[in-house]
């Protein structure tokens, strides 16, 4: 380390020291990294292990040597699912800790306040937030975003109801920014089918009983029910459609439905609850070692992203071998689509970079390849169905 | 159209009155601490919370039945309100009602945290089996009411009737009512306020602790559970009188019958908006509360 | 570092400013008011609407426009609750805010419901450098809380404060005396609230971006211990408690830093903790706040 330490690289460098031990301590100043995830507030049930995802990542890659001989070093703060303190946190991830980019902010309203602070200061921004409106601002290319929009999101939907011969769909959402366009595109898609939207109910998601809501979508006697909404109501839900003696279909995002809420429902409550979440090939290795290091064999969609953002930044950084957010900004597509070898791995693609070869990364979520706007090119879906509290994969396409 | 409007109603009378005595209990807590200790003590959501874990753990991790749970449900929440008093808020009371009040939130704070710290975020469920509902069919329209919900309804008229058995009979009931309408005659007949305030945190945050945990059964826990219902239970309390133990009774009944009937006229979106409109509405007409402030 | 440091002094002046008409509704005129971030919220969203989504006003007159409006709900909440006794008045504040967060998260035509607002201007963003428009902000936020601090001092040391302080201690003795109470609340209350939409509007403009999730009573919440921590009745107090709370918000991110062996969410928890704790931990050294009203105080007769 250079002489001419100032207190706060002193500080720096021993919080590192102590953070990590038994890896490597790289010569050279370590690559910055910030994580900023819903860990207290509404998004509490998923920012936990969307923060694993990328400790773990960050972890093979300085077990590896690092990016360059760089350490990398994380820098974690909590966004309390409220815009005001994510602001204040993201503040000192980029003036503080001066990291390169902000990953795996959840929840439309944290995104689009930290998103200024982002593009003005060239920090790169992952976000796994799914209003459409987020890529629309004028965000200068600082911006990936991995969970597909409403359009993608809602067409494959559609096609897959549409095959399972729905004709008739309610929709239960929860007060979100993408309640309403969802509502307007599936309305759109559903006729392709001979399908149509019968209504929709939106809940205010703070509610404990959800019993007069969803004897208003059982009065328009749909054949399928769409669970537009996250864990915590989606239970309440759930177990209500289910007292109510209700046998039709099912649906609910990934992330709504996952392997936590299975856990704590009784299996015929949730029995032939169908999910769909853009998803890698079958059998992809990235989504196996996301198993394994979040130790459930159903990750869920927000965790496969963040451990994407975490794989994503350190190979654009090794591809541009500079760790600024301008650095990803210009580098992240070339390591990411457009050719090369396969790779869904952080290590074997920082590997092959190093022989000068070009990469072409996929990982835990799907195949990682982004519009200049930011947002995901067309990907496979994964389609499962949920049987005996555990989801059995029907397809994926 | 009005046919339709018939039809729903006897269902959403129904539903209502079953979120209000689920409401209910958190209700006569928090009232019952206001009427002991003259403050507003806005811990109660963490200590609903704290209840629903308590069951939770009795029931999940140590394989207990629901009833004996419930027992975990009042007793945890009711000591650590009682010793939270000591400790936290009764200096502060000195300084003034609100000064308590305020820090009473912070504290609802730390403790929801310490639960976070604990357990985590992650939702988690009771051991129970989900049955389908019973349906009555009414001629002119199908009611559904679910055994789960009749169960709970039942628990809570339970704890109810002894609560008020207990103020209404017993020695300690009458010492607490005593305080609760005039602290300084009390005083004077040789009734210790400080015992009785404890018992007020210990009964209170029980009575809220049980609340949390049938709020849970019907749901699923986090450390949020209180939280969300909380601005609910206030509502209640103020609606039926802050301080009166029938009032929040009536109070709950209002909250929660008019949450459900507002889905005639408004968007579901809108429900915790009703609560509030109910306590303006009820405050302008009486401005302390539907039955008063009389404790009991 | 240092553009760090500004932004959170820019946060503690908008706090500050809050909890300065905090102190006008409460300190001064003893109405507690728990409907703070509704306020804000109505601050926020008209200077917002009008600078950037209805029509494109210029900064100052959006900004005017905000302080009108939320003078007016004011005025509105306090005839409205005029007769409750404090705890009613408590749960009724709550209540608006609330209110005010479920308006503008479902009426979308109008306020774009909970997509929130984006690209509201502030003075010369996109034209300086990001940590110059910090800067200036910063500025333009001091002199606001100074000036407010002024007015606010002097209507403390005016014989309308003087009024409003009887108000506080007895309401009914200050009517017996001739003075027309409701008045004198309504007023206070409307001031109060004015402010409180002051700092709503700058805090749009500062952020660029207002949503309705970021109008919790959390903030409320903040805002009271802030003022409870300074000193409850005194200026000074406000804003000092203000920057203490936002330093408690922000140096906690650095103590749990330095936690080892925690995963992530335990470690959120402990900064959660740790802030509320804190807080109580000053109200029970300096049960008065640090700075104190003085003047003679007959002693609060023990509630029980």
């Amino acid at each position: 380390m250079p002489m001419s330490l100032n207190r706060r690289g002193l500080l720096a460098g021993t919080a590192a020291a102590l953070a990590a031990p038994s890896v490597i301590r790289a010569q050279a100043e370590p690559i910055r990294l910030g994580a900023l995830n819903p860990l207290t507030g509404a998004g509490g049930p998923y920012g936990p292990s969307m923060r694993k995802a990328i400790e773990g990542i960050v972890e093979a890659v300085n077990a590896a040597g690092g990016i360059g001989g760089r350490r990398v070093q994380l820098f974690g703060e909590d966004t309390q699912t409220n815009p005001d303190a994510a602001v204040r946190a993201a503040r000192k991830l980029i003036d503080v800790d001066r990291v390169a980019a902000i990953m795996g902010t959840w929840a439309s309203a944290v995104t689009t306040a930290v998103a200024p602070l982002c593009w003005e200061s060239r920090t790169m921004l992952f976000t796994v937030s799914g209003a459409d409106s987020i890529t629309q601002l004028p965000h200068r290319g600082f911006i990936i975003r991995t969970q597909p929009n409403s359009s993608l999101q809602i067409t494959k939907l559609a096609e897959f109801l549409g095959e399972r011969g729905a004709r008739n769909i309610f929709i239960l959402a929860a007060q979100t920014p993408f309640a309403e366009p969802n509502r307007v595109i599936l309305e759109r898609e559903m006729p392709k089918y001979g399908g149509r939207v019968a209504g929709q109910v939106i809940y205010d998601r703070d509610k404990t009983v959800f019993r007069s809501e969803v004897d208003q979508a059982l009065r328009a006697r749909p054949d399928y029910i769409f669970l537009n909404g996250y864990t915590p109501d989606v239970t309440i839900i759930l177990r209500e459609l289910f007292r109510a003696g209700w046998t039709g279909g099912k649906v609910a995002p990934a992330y709504a439905v996952n392997q936590r809420l299975l856990d704590s429902l009784p299996a015929e409550v949730t029995n032939g609850t169908v999910t769909w979440a853009p998803s890698p090939d079958v059998e992809s290795p990235a989504f196996k070692r996301l198993q394994a290091l979040l130790g459930t064999n159903d990750p869920d969609p927000y965790s496969c992203q963040t451990n994407d953002h975490a794989s994503l930044a350190c190979l654009a950084i090794a591809r541009a071998g500079a760790a600024t957010g301008e650095a990803i900004r210009e580098h992240v597509r070339q390591i990411s689509q457009g050719g090369g070898e396969r790779v869904t791995d952080v290590v074997e693609g920082l590997r092959l970079l190093r022989e000068g070869r070009k990469i072409d990364y996929a990982g835990a979520s799907g195949a990682c390849d982004f519009t200049d706007t930011g947002d995901i090119l067309t990907c496979p879906f994964r389609y499962e169905i949920a049987e005996g509290a555990k989801l059995r994969t029907l397809r994926i396409a | 159209m009005l046919s339709d409007l018939i039809g729903e109603l006897p269902q959403l009378l129904v539903n209502g009155l079953v979120a209000g005595t689920i409401l209910a209990l958190p209700a006569i807590g928090f009232t019952a601490i206001y009427a002991v200790l003259r403050f507003p003590n806005f811990a109660i959501a963490s200590h609903a919370t704290m209840g629903a874990y308590a069951g939770y753990v009795a029931n999940v991790w140590l394989g207990l039945p629901v009833i004996p749970s419930l027992l975990a449900a009042f007793v945890v929440p009711a000591l650590s309100g009682m010793a939270c008093d000591e400790v936290v808020l009764k200096p502060l009371r000195r300084t003034g009602p609100l000064t308590a009040a305020i820090a009473a939130v912070a504290l609802t704070i730390a403790l929801e945290n310490v639960i976070r710290f604990v357990f985590g975020n992650d939702l988690r469920g009771y051991d129970l089996p989900v049955w389908r509902d019973w349906r009555f069919d009414l001629g002119f329209a199908v009611l559904r009411v679910g055994p789960q919900q009749v169960e709970n309804a039942a628990i809570s008229v339970a704890v109810m009737a002894m609560v008020f058995l207990f103020l209404a009979f017993t020695r300690t009931g009458k010492m607490m009512r005593a305080v609760a309408d005039n602290p300084m005659l009390a005083g004077i007949k040789g009734i210790n306020a400080d015992t009785v305030a404890r018992l007020g945190s210990f009964m209170g945050m029980g009575l809220v602790g049980v609340g949390g945990m049938l709020l849970g059964l019907d749901t699923s826990i986090d450390p949020l559970t209180g939280f969300r219902a909380v601005l609910s239970v206030f509502a209640a309390a103020v609606v039926g009188g802050l301080g009166s133990i029938p009032g929040a009774v009536v109070g709950a009944a209002v909250v929660g019958v008019g949450e459900e009937l507002s889905l005639l006229v408004l968007d579901a979106s809108y429900r915790t908006a009703v609560g509030f409109l109910a306590i303006v509405v009820v405050l302008l007409v009486r401005p302390r509360g539907i039955l008063g402030e009389r404790a009991f | 570092m240092e553009n760090y440091l500004v932004a959170m002094a820019v946060f503690a002046g908008l706090y500050g400013l809050m909890a300065l008409g905090l102190n006008v509704i409460w300190g001064m005129a003893g109405m507690i008011n728990l409907g703070l971030v509704g306020f804000m919220a109505v601050g926020a969203y008209t200077s917002a609407l009008l600078t950037v989504r209805h029509a494109t006003w210029p900064i100052p007159l959006g900004i005017l426009a905000a302080v009108l409006v939320t003078a007016t709900a004011g005025a509105l909440v306090a005839r409205i609750t005029a007769r409750m006794r404090g705890d009613y008045l408590a749960i009724v504040t709550l209540g608006f805010s609330e209110v005010v967060r479920l308006v503008a998260a479902n009426e979308i035509r109008f306020t774009n419901g909970t997509d929130g607002i984006s690209a509201i201007p502030g003075p010369w963003r996109g034209e300086v450098a990001p940590a110059t428009f910090n800067l200036i902000f910063l500025g333009l936020t001091a002199l606001a809380v100074l000036v407010v601090y002024l007015v606010c001092q002097r209507i403390r040391h005016s014989p309308y404060g003087r009024v409003l302080r009887a108000i506080r201690d007895d309401d009914q003795v200050t009517a017996v005396a001739g003075k027309p109470v409701l008045r004198f609340k309504t007023e206070a209350f409307a001031v109060g609230a004015a402010i409180t939409g002051f700092a709503g509007a700058l805090y749009g403009h500062y952020n660029a971006y207002i949503a309705p999730e970021g109008f919790v009573p959390l903030i409320t919440i903040y805002v009271v211990l802030a003022l409870t921590a300074g000193g409850t009745g005194t200026n000074a107090g406000a804003v000092v408690g203000a920057v203490l709370v936002v330093a408690f918000m922000e140096g906690t991110r650095f103590v749990v830093a330095a936690i080892p062996g925690l995963a992530a969410v335990q470690i959120a928890a402990v900064r959660e903790f740790l802030i509320a704790a804190l807080l109580i931990l000053l109200l029970r050294v300096r049960p008065q706040g640090l700075f104190p009203e003085r003047h003679i105080r007959h002693p609060v007769p023990d509630p029980r």
